[in-house]
């Protein structure tokens, strides 16, 4: 058999790898082209500000929003201090130890549980051992929980991706270690951080399983007063409106819609993520 | 003045500094030499304990800069720093203005009075010679500067806590010829006012800027003396080898 | 300035103050030989080892800046040129030493006294101190336009050279002179000439270094355009 010359099995190579890459943007561009034909229909003001009627079969989204934001803001509360403090710990402090690597492995652990498991734990722990019942402060811990190996991972990539030469220049410089971390280090890993964080608030928002035991409301139709109440939270609403709701094919197009709005929030935070660090990228260099 | 006594350095098992003992007179510059992984680099990094930052290294023997053994337990290191100043191989400026990347040591020691501040800033531009280059634009990123004034500005960020005792480590081996020749004047200026202890690849560089050569090899102090003596007329004859080529 | 250029500098400072001393020397071995003056030749020859440790200081100096500076192009030149100039400086001084050594040696002999104007020694010895401190003046202002002209004035020093060895063989011939003074009188004479064939050496490297043209060894007529 005739030998393939080199430059063509390597045409032949990129060739493959560019129509894989460019099947992945066309799923992506499929699934969102179906949810938006689907859902565009039912999206207009009365849908995003009022509450669901009708046995949840007309009406909007509004308490659901608002409650996903307010998961948002929770679980951010609680997952980036201790999240960023932790990371800032092992990476800049702790050396190379036994138990920094310990933490590392019970960090990686902790972001391959199944986040069922999370609602599950979240619910024993919040809701019944600490009493704090279905409410927004137990959705928050239990989704803070969840994404905190991310915030930890992320932040202390980000941490890494900081050249040593900054360090030890300002260590020479006679700063100590605090001041070297928040003056140069801290302010250096900025742009990266925040990306990190967004990206996890875009993975909170989308999360139900945790939700479901800890905070999310079947249907509630009215703001939450403080952070002991009840809320609903769109994905668990998606949920609800797909497969237990009093009339599913009446709900269909609700159910896209919601969807479409879910997805907007994740693609708004996500855009403004980059956006913000080529921002904070500009400064900085 | 500088002076070690005895010096073993190891990181780990390896013993990367052998017995070494060394006196370095005030105002002088001092240059080390010898091939990669000779110890030159570590031997430096004593001065101002940057080899503390490496896990698992462990030290016997004296380092006394001004009569104060500087690994005593009462020592303070970030003190011991602002006394013994550093530049390193790569210029390495804060993503900062030029201004904060010099008033950073004073900032970090707590000054707090600005005009002070101002004026230390100008002093230490001027004496690393970048001043004339950067007066117009103290609040640009140091980043915009070429690779030789970041170095530069890296000595005046240096300078600005007024050490006595400067280290650089490899300092123009990342600098093209002309930058290089900036800072090895530079060198020549700084000695009147600083103790300067330079390592470089560079034997040529060594001869050009320094009063005193130490030869280094496989973590032994193998030959230090006048430059003039190591370049003329060395004592070893790996001194010899290495200065002149055949080896390393 | 630069810090090499401050220590080339300072080279060629140095190479100025031998350069002085050894004019005046020369200088005074002349005024001694003219005027027989002993005390003044026993000057020259005790300032003689002045001229010799300046030899050696500049060696090891000019050999000091080669090995920490590696100097290139018009800097190596100037450093070679320094360090040849300054032996050539060490054997003038070394001749005028040895005319020095012959005034005392020869106090109170006449006879040679009668044959000076004929000898033309004193414009000979004028020829060479000439040539000496404007090869110097060429040094100093980087100047070699005059080059030509110092070189020819060794020309004149050799005509007055083999002019002065007809006189002696004469004065020899005819018992005016004592065959061993006539022999010492002609060594004087014959380090004179060597003293300029020295200069010319010494312009020479003045032209390498600020030219890099080398005029040894070659026609003397060109180096007069």
């Amino acid at each position: 058999m005739k030998k393939i010359p080199l430059n063509v099995k390597q045409n032949i190579a990129f060739g493959t790898f560019r129509l894989l890459s460019l099947l992945v943007v066309a799923i992506l561009f499929w699934i969102l082209g179906f949810i938006i034909y689907q859902g565009a229909g039912v999206i207009n003001w009365k849908f995003l500000t009022t509450s669901p009627s009708d046995g949840m079969t007309s009406g909007g989204i509004f308490p659901a929003i608002v409650g996903t934001l307010c998961l948002i803001v929770g679980s951010s509360i609680v997952a980036f201090p201790v999240g960023i403090f932790s990371a800032v710990y092992t990476s800049e402090y702790a050396g190379n130890g036994n138990i920094v690597k310990f933490i590392r492995i019970m960090t990686n652990n902790l972001a391959g549980i199944p986040s069922i498991v999370f609602g599950l734990f979240g619910m024993s722990l919040f809701v019944n051992t600490m009493g704090f019942g279905d409410s927004i402060i137990a959705g928050s811990l239990t989704l803070g929980l969840l994404t905190l190996p991310l915030v930890i991972r992320t932040t202390e990539e980000a941490l890494k991706a900081i050249p040593d030469s900054f360090r030890s220049g300002s260590l020479a410089l006679g700063a100590s270690k605090l001041q070297t971390i928040s003056r140069i280090i801290l302010p250096m890993a900025f742009p990266n951080i925040i990306t990190g964080l967004i990206l996890s608030i875009g993975r909170i928002s989308g999360e139900t399983a945790p939700i479901l035991f800890t905070v999310a409301a079947y249907f509630l139709p009215h703001l939450p007063h403080s952070i002991y109440d009840q809320v609903m939270a769109l994905p668990y609403h998606l949920y609800v409106i797909s497969v237990s709701g009093t009339d599913l094919e009446a709900t269909r197009p609700l159910a896209y819609g919601t969807a479409l709005v879910l997805i907007l929030i994740v693609l708004i935070i996500n855009i403004s993520a980059s956006f913000l660090r080529k921002k904070l990228q500009k400064r900085h260099a | 003045m500088l002076e070690t006594k005895n010096i073993n350095f190891y990181y780990g098992n390896f013993h990367a500094l052998k017995n070494i003992s060394m006196k370095i007179e005030n105002n002088t510059v001092v240059a080390f030499i010898g091939p990669s992984g000779c110890g030159k680099s570590t031997f430096l990094r004593l001065f101002n304990r940057m080899n503390d930052l490496i896990p698992d290294t462990r030290l016997t023997g004296e380092c006394i800069i001004n009569e104060e053994d500087i690994y005593q337990k009462s020592i303070d290191v970030t003190n011991l720093r602002k006394k013994v100043g550093m530049v390193f191989q790569k210029p390495n400026p804060f993503p900062k203005t030029i201004f904060e990347n010099v008033a950073y040591s004073l900032r970090v020691d707590g000054v707090k009075d600005s005009r002070f501040i101002t004026q230390r800033v100008e002093e230490s531009l001027k004496d690393a010679a970048l001043w004339d280059e950067v007066k117009d634009k103290l609040k640009k990123s140091a980043f915009e500067l070429s690779g030789g004034q970041q170095q530069r500005l890296c000595i005046a960020r240096a300078l600005a806590i007024s050490p006595s005792v400067i280290l650089m480590d490899e300092p123009a081996s990342a600098l093209d010829p002309i930058s290089t020749s900036k800072i090895e004047e530079l060198i020549h200026i700084l000695k009147k006012d600083y103790t300067i202890v330079i390592v470089t690849h560079n034997m040529q560089q060594a001869a050009r800027v320094s009063d005193k050569t130490g030869f280094f090899m496989l973590g032994e102090l193998v030959e230090y003396s006048d430059t003039k003596k190591i370049f003329m007329n060395p004592e070893k004859e790996e001194t010899q080898n290495y200065v002149t080529g055949r080896f390393g | 300035m630069k810090h090499t250029e401050n220590e080339l500098l300072a080279l060629k400072e140095e190479v100025g103050q031998m350069w002085r001393l050894v004019l005046s020397q020369l200088e005074k071995a002349k005024q001694a030989f003219e005027g027989n003056d002993i005390e003044l030749a026993r000057e020259v020859a005790s300032r003689e080892k002045r001229v010799n440790s300046f030899e050696l200081k500049i060696d090891s100096d000019c050999e000091n800046f080669i090995a920490l500076y590696n100097p290139v192009a018009i800097d190596l030149r100037l450093v070679l040129s320094l360090i040849k100039i300054s032996i050539t400086l060490e054997r003038i001084a070394d001749f005028a030493d040895g005319i020095a050594k012959y005034v005392i040696d020869a106090a109170g002999n006449t006879e040679v006294e009668d044959l000076k104007d004929d000898l033309k020694i004193e414009p000979m010895f004028d020829a060479v101190i000439e040539m000496l401190s404007n090869s110097y003046m060429a040094l100093e202002s980087e100047n070699t336009r005059f080059a030509g002209k110092i070189l020819a004035r060794d020309e004149i020093v050799d005509e007055i050279y083999r002019n002065a060895i007809q006189v002696l063989a004469e004065a020899v011939r005819n018992k005016k002179l004592d065959p061993e003074n006539g022999l010492k009188t002609m060594l004087v004479i014959r380090k004179i000439e060597r003293i300029g064939d020295h200069c010319s050496n010494i312009i020479e490297e003045i032209v390498f270094y600020i030219d890099a043209k080398i005029l040894k060894h070659s026609k003397k007529e060109e180096a007069k355009d």
